[in-house]
């Protein structure tokens, strides 16, 4: 019985000399620290995934030109180069159906001006990409369909909602001002550096041997659909970036890429405009799907005299 | 379950509290239905294979304790080694033998009948098939009375701290833990989550930091440079020390708060001066666990055939490991080294005391961990082949600098956040060794927040979960 006191009293000391300390200050410090990461790491840095999802869900900028898309809008398009009012999106890992948020979201505002999307040669398909996008709006309705039962109980716990994924975030801080392996531009965030020749050799070999199907998912094509019909006052320019010739050698069903096309080109407010077999050689690619900086620069300024004609 | 995972991060306070609720006589049960849940986690079925041999070691105690006659009680013994090991060779070990027979049979242009079997290896098959066997062994030799209580016993081989990669504890050392009654102490609690924080920090800073290097070097050696692949080969060494000695210490620290102690199974080992200390400082329950019931029993170094030992020793000890050709290299490397040391003993005792002392400790120091980070690329290769062409790479001594084969193709700030963690790693071992309990409330939330704002995202196995 005596012990059984024991132990009842050294409980009730390890709350008070212990737990309850270790929780208030853990939370006290944790508030702070996570307070100074949003605003100052987070909000500041115009490559980061969450910087962006925050931007097109609270801000609003009315001459502002959007870009969507996935990492191939996100390292191919310089905003800079195409004008003074554009900013890219785009997210590396994402797909259509991030694509189709930003769409939604931006049709909510009273704009406009025209919407560019990247459109990737495997069709309309699904991908979240990094978790650490989403956590600073967690809450979101947008968001919350997005991740959908990928959404963890920690992620809405303050101080913990981070745990794994600072370094992406201080990455893109740091990206945005030191420019040491990449140049970044209005959300934009190009690869300067490359591959060794043997690792690019690999990478187009994998390539060749891989083999890329168009995908028409109803339920996006129905999403994009409604985008067209429901924002008239718009225009939405459908881009396809360069590809490296060896993702064609492989391509199942290319008629139905271009029957999509086709089928987009019915609305009077889309247009598609197809760079994706301009031939670009090796040494303006990062990899078979990605564009390096001088492969970005080249292709920008062909998108925008394009533009300029249209 | 892993011990660096949500899930488990709500099972250890549950399990612990409701431990502690309820009365001595119905902890065993509770800690017993803990142990399955926590094991069933990562794939029920085989549970059935614990079950099985906790079942015939179980009655072996029994009936090596009642029998008197000595060729019985050797064969209850050999029988009960015979299912352990049985069971090992099945899981782990079958289809190794079974592919070392194609080859051979290859070559001699005929071909093998016998068939794969389509198996995973039951996760930490090696440790409680070892611990189990060491209890019928002490029992066998009257250093153990054979637990009565079945349910004790079979805790004694699942309990879930050190179920799946030990401590591989001793029966005399946890089995009389078990029925002792347990109370709350504001000093256990605080041992044991000083213990868990600090080994998830070496678990989740360090060896999964370094791992993120490791494995895209190892994953692609052919693409990486001298600078590149000696990084990955040195961060190996302190990922697998990282990751094992970090898994031990959560395992002691969350049975610490319950008030059981588990043995110590590391003891700085990349401090030692020789092989032979590292082996005294490394994996001790395995080390002692070959020591007591392997090499003694073949003779130790009181015979002839001493060298014999040590090499079946420390084969065996690398097959234990894994059932591939890369681990028995690695333990031949050891073996070799300590054989070496214990045949040079006096010649080197003479250089080492002609030097100062620091330098002599510095010398064999730096001289170890280059050994030790050499054996280890046989340890962390796939094949004999990719381990060659790691050693291949490292013996170039290119020194010419490409940054994507420096940083390993994953960006400079990963290279800066790895040296960062082991600046860190060096710093925290230093404020570990400050006893004073005044600061483990400050220490331990530190350990936290490094845990927090430096731990890579996404769990990943202990490394000796597949052994």
């Amino acid at each position: 019985m005596a012990s059984q006191n024991s132990s009842i009293s050294n409980f009730k000391l390890f709350c008070i000399k212990f737990l309850l300390p270790f929780l208030a200050l853990f939370f006290l410090i944790g508030y702070a620290f996570q307070y100074v990461l949003e605003k100052t790491i987070i909000l500041k840095s115009e490559i980061n995934g969450a910087y962006k999802i925050n931007r097109i869900i609270n801000e609003t900028h009315n001459d502002e030109i959007p870009m969507f898309g996935s990492s191939r809008m996100e390292g191919d398009f310089i905003p800079g180069i195409l004008g003074s009012n554009y900013f890219n999106y785009g997210l590396a890992g994402t797909q259509d159906n991030v694509t189709l948020f930003f769409l939604n979201e931006e049709i909510k505002k009273n704009k406009t001006s025209p919407i560019i999307i990247n459109f990737d040669m495997d069709g309309l398909s699904y991908g979240n990409g990094d978790m650490a996008n989403y956590l600073y709006n967690i809450n979101n309705e947008g968001v919350q369909h997005i991740i959908g039962n990928d959404d963890r109980v920690h992620y809405h716990i303050p101080v913990v909602k981070y745990y794994g994924f600072y370094e992406g975030y201080f990455k893109d801080y740091l990206s945005n001002r030191v420019t040491l392996t990449k140049f970044t531009d209005k959300g934009a965030s190009v690869e300067k550096n490359s591959l060794l020749p043997q690792a690019f050799n690999q990478a187009v070999a994998l390539r060749k041997s891989y083999t890329t199907i168009f995908k028409n998912d109803e339920q996006l094509k129905k999403g994009f659909d409604y985008v067209f019909s429901h924002a008239t006052k718009r225009k939405f320019i459908f881009v396809v970036a360069p590809y490296h010739s060896s993702n064609f050698i492989q391509y199942k069903n290319e008629g139905e890429a271009a029957r999509y096309f086709a089928y987009l080109k019915t609305y009077k407010n889309v247009m598609v405009l197809d760079f994706s077999k301009k031939n670009y050689p090796d040494s303006l690619f990062f990899d078979t799907q990605h564009l390096n900086y001088n492969g970005a620069i080249k292709f920008s300024k062909a998108l925008k005299d394009t533009l300029s004609k249209i | 379950m892993l011990f660096n995972s949500i899930a488990f991060l709500i099972f250890f306070p549950v399990v612990t509290i409701v431990f502690f609720l309820l009365r001595h006589k119905y902890r065993w049960l509770w800690l017993l239905a803990a142990s399955c849940f926590f094991y069933m986690f990562f794939k029920p079925e085989y549970i059935l294979i614990l079950a099985f041999t906790i079942i015939i070691d179980y009655y072996a105690g029994i009936l090596l304790e009642k029998t008197t006659t000595a060729a019985k009680r050797k064969t209850y013994l050999i029988l009960s080694l015979i299912a352990n090991i049985g069971v090992l060779a099945i899981f782990k070990y079958f289809n190794f033998i079974n592919s070392n027979i194609t080859g051979l049979a290859t070559l001699l242009d005929l071909k093998n009948p016998i068939p794969y079997l389509n198996i995973l290896l039951p996760i930490g098959l090696s440790f409680h098939t070892f611990q189990a066997m060491s209890y019928t062994i002490e029992v066998y030799r009257g250093n153990q009375k054979a637990e009565k209580h079945f349910g004790i016993y079979a805790l004694y081989v699942m309990f879930y701290p050190q179920l799946v990669a030990g401590p591989i504890e001793r029966p005399q050392n946890i089995l009389y833990q078990f029925h002792t009654r347990k109370y709350f102490s504001y000093e256990n609690a605080l041992t044991g989550l000083r213990l868990i924080a600090w080994g998830l920090f070496k678990k989740i800073v360090i060896a999964d930091r370094l791992a993120i290097y490791v494995n895209q070097v190892y994953g692609d050696v052919g693409n990486a440079g001298f600078l590149s692949v000696f990084f990955a080969v040195s961060f190996f060494t302190i990922q697998i020390y990282a990751d094992f000695s970090g898994y031990s210490g959560i395992a002691r620290g969350t049975a610490k708060v319950m008030g059981y102690d588990l043995l110590i199974n590391f003891k700085a080992p990349l401090k030692s001066k020789s092989i032979t200390e590292f082996w005294q400082r490394w994996h001790i329950s395995l080390s002692t666990w070959f020591r007591d019931y392997l090499y003694i029993p073949l003779g130790g170094n009181r015979t002839k055939y001493h060298v014999r030992n040590l090499f079946i020793v420390f084969i065996i000890s690398g097959l234990w490991h894994g059932a591939n050709w890369t681990f028995i290299i690695w333990g031949l490397l050891h073996a070799i080294a300590v054989i070496y040391e214990t045949y040079t003993k006096k010649v080197r005792q003479r250089i080492s005391g002609s030097l100062p002392i620091i330098v002599s400790n510095i010398f064999s120091v730096v001289i170890v961990w280059l050994y030790l980070s050499f054996s280890w690329i046989f340890f962390r290769s796939e094949t004999i082949h990719q381990a060659f062409l790691v050693i291949k790479k490292l013996f170039s001594f290119d020194l010419s600098v490409n940054y994507v084969q420096l940083f390993a193709g994953r960006g400079p700030l990963n290279f800066v956040v790895t040296i960062t963690s082991l600046i860190l790693f060096y710093v925290m071992s230093l404020l570990l060794k400050n006893k004073s309990k005044k600061f483990d409330l400050l220490y331990i939330l530190l350990l936290v927040f490094t845990i927090i704002i430096l731990g890579k995202n996404g769990q990943s196995e202990f490394i000796y979960f597949q052994f």
